[in-house]
């Protein structure tokens, strides 16, 4: 399909695609997820996907890389020097990784949760997707710590963050949590930063299927659960003691 | 008495008027548009209209959680003094209660951010409730007319926006879809249920409050604060 595409249109159509800048389309979820109607256009164009998806190809030898994009867009019958024309050069690559693997959890999801030893209960549903995100990097470990270094660029930061911020999102909402009190915000912050950090510690890892990775994700999830359960316990006792005093100055007869 | 009865019969008036375009379109669309040949064809939602939705339902998730502490922290010393007020103030909570899970359920389904300002709306919210609720049963109430009056405005400019969503879409010749009907059906619901609260609360010597405007001026002007400021964060 990619190599019956006369080049002509495909720059064209291309040209069309050009003037959306980054941050329009980085916005352009978190908002009213409908049921109903046909979602939004994706962040990227037609011909964007067509010559990333070929360039994906080939990140784990030439990494998120121009290199790998002349080669994609050679395999997509595009001239090489159009994707020149993205908006964030190689690190369009990386964003169409991280959200092309972003929304293929939704489908993991449903075949993780089926089946006999099927995890039980948000916690361990949690640890399961972000394990199974995790393991998407995989094919491209080796290229990711200079990944990493691209989106940590300041222009590519705000990007990169909310991307971070939509997986930990989709990874809470998969799961099953109904939580919509401040709790919302805490359990997003905090799987945010244990997932980057088991990145960048799989980034080092060369155990065999990372084990090392896998016990590292547990330890972080398995602190977070008690410091939250500790925290949770002293509120609940700081609410008891304060209904129960207020109680007993009504008891007394204090007008309050 | 008569003229907080008043804005609630004329609110419930007003939009009754915004609803009769609406369903006379549907009808007439529905008899003779050509389009209709079974499968629905819906819009996709602009980003204004997604950001719109978002923001409606955090401010509504955040008033009826501030509705719900308000009515919890008034129940002792109302009750306490004046145990015949009882029932009508479990009454009005297990409404709020009920309005407050409805908006939390559909946060959830349409992964809708809440307010990040959720804490400090409990806070105040407590503190309006029981600060009230200690200066007497008039204060009380002069609170509820208050807060229920501003509330009712802002469901029905929330109404109003939504069926001239749907207008627009009937005249561009798209099917409306059933979530979008049936928010409007449940904000119109709950904006009756919360003028019944204003109507009570007018039944109920609010008037008898002293300062009476000063008191419902302060608390409608912080409302007015409080939904500017949840639509937006």
């Amino acid at each position: 399909m990619a190599t019956a595409l006369p080049t002509r249109t495909a720059t064209r159509c291309f040209r069309t695609t050009r003037p959306r800048t980054c941050n329009q389309h980085i916005h352009s979820r978190r908002a009213f997820h409908s049921y109903d109607h046909p979602p939004p256009p994706g962040p990227f164009g037609a011909t964007e996907t067509l010559i990333l998806s070929a360039a994906y190809k080939h990140v784990p030898e030439h990494g998120f890389t121009h290199r790998a994009l002349s080669l994609g867009a050679c395999d997509a019958g595009l001239l090489d020097i159009s994707p020149s024309a993205l908006p964030d050069g190689a690190f369009s690559l990386i964003r169409y990784h991280l959200y092309t693997q972003r929304l293929a959890l939704a489908a993991k999801s449903s075949h993780i949760f089926q089946g006999e030893d099927a995890p039980v209960g948000v916690g361990a549903k949690v640890t399961a997707l972000t394990w199974e995100r995790l393991m998407a990097n995989r094919e491209v470990i080796h290229q990711w710590q200079e990944a990493l270094a691209v989106m940590a660029q300041p222009s590519h930061a705000p990007a990169s963050l909310k991307e971070l911020a939509m997986l930990s999102d989709e990874i809470w909402y998969l799961a099953g949590d109904t939580a919509v009190d401040p709790s919302w915000y805490t359990k997003r912050a905090t799987l945010s930063m244990i997932y980057s950090s088991s990145e960048l510690f799989m980034t080092n890892d060369h155990s065999p299927d990372y084990v090392e990775t896998n016990k590292f994700l547990k330890r972080r999830l398995g602190e977070v659960q008690s410091v939250g359960g500790a925290l949770g316990a002293i509120g609940q006792w700081v609410g008891f003691t304060a209904s129960a005093g207020i109680n007993v100055l009504r008891s007394k007869g204090a007008r309050i | 008495m008569s003229p907080t009865l008043c804005i609630a019969k004329s609110m419930r008036l007003s939009c009754a008027k915004t609803r009769c375009p609406a369903i006379v379109r549907c009808l007439s669309t529905g008899s003779t548009s050509p389009s209709e040949q079974g499968s629905k064809k819906l819009k996709t939602l602009t980003k204004e209209q997604r950001e719109y939705l978002s923001s409606a339902l955090r401010v509504n998730q955040a008033g009826e959680l501030a509705a719900t502490l308000i009515y919890t922290a008034q129940t002792p010393p109302i009750t306490n003094r004046h145990p015949h007020l009882r029932p009508l103030m479990s009454h009005m909570y297990e409404q709020e209660a009920a309005h407050l899970r409805t908006f939390n359920g559909l946060i959830h389904k349409h992964r809708v951010r809440p307010t990040a300002l959720y804490p400090l709306w409990s806070v105040m919210a407590t503190g309006l409730g029981w600060g009230t609720a200690v200066m007497g049963r008039e204060a009380a109430m002069a609170c509820t007319e208050a807060v229920e009056t501003e509330i009712g405005g802002h469901y029905n400019a929330q109404i109003r926006e939504l069926l001239e969503m749907i207008t627009t879409w009937k005249q561009e010749g798209y099917d409306v879809g059933s979530e979008v009907e049936e928010l409007v059906q449940t904000l119109r619901r709950i904006r009756d249920e919360e003028l019944e609260h204003l109507d009570h609360a007018v039944e109920h010597d609010a008037k008898k409050a002293e300062p009476h405007w000063l008191l419902t001026n302060v608390i409608r002007a912080g409302c007015r604060g409080a939904i500017w400021a949840s639509e937006r964060v």
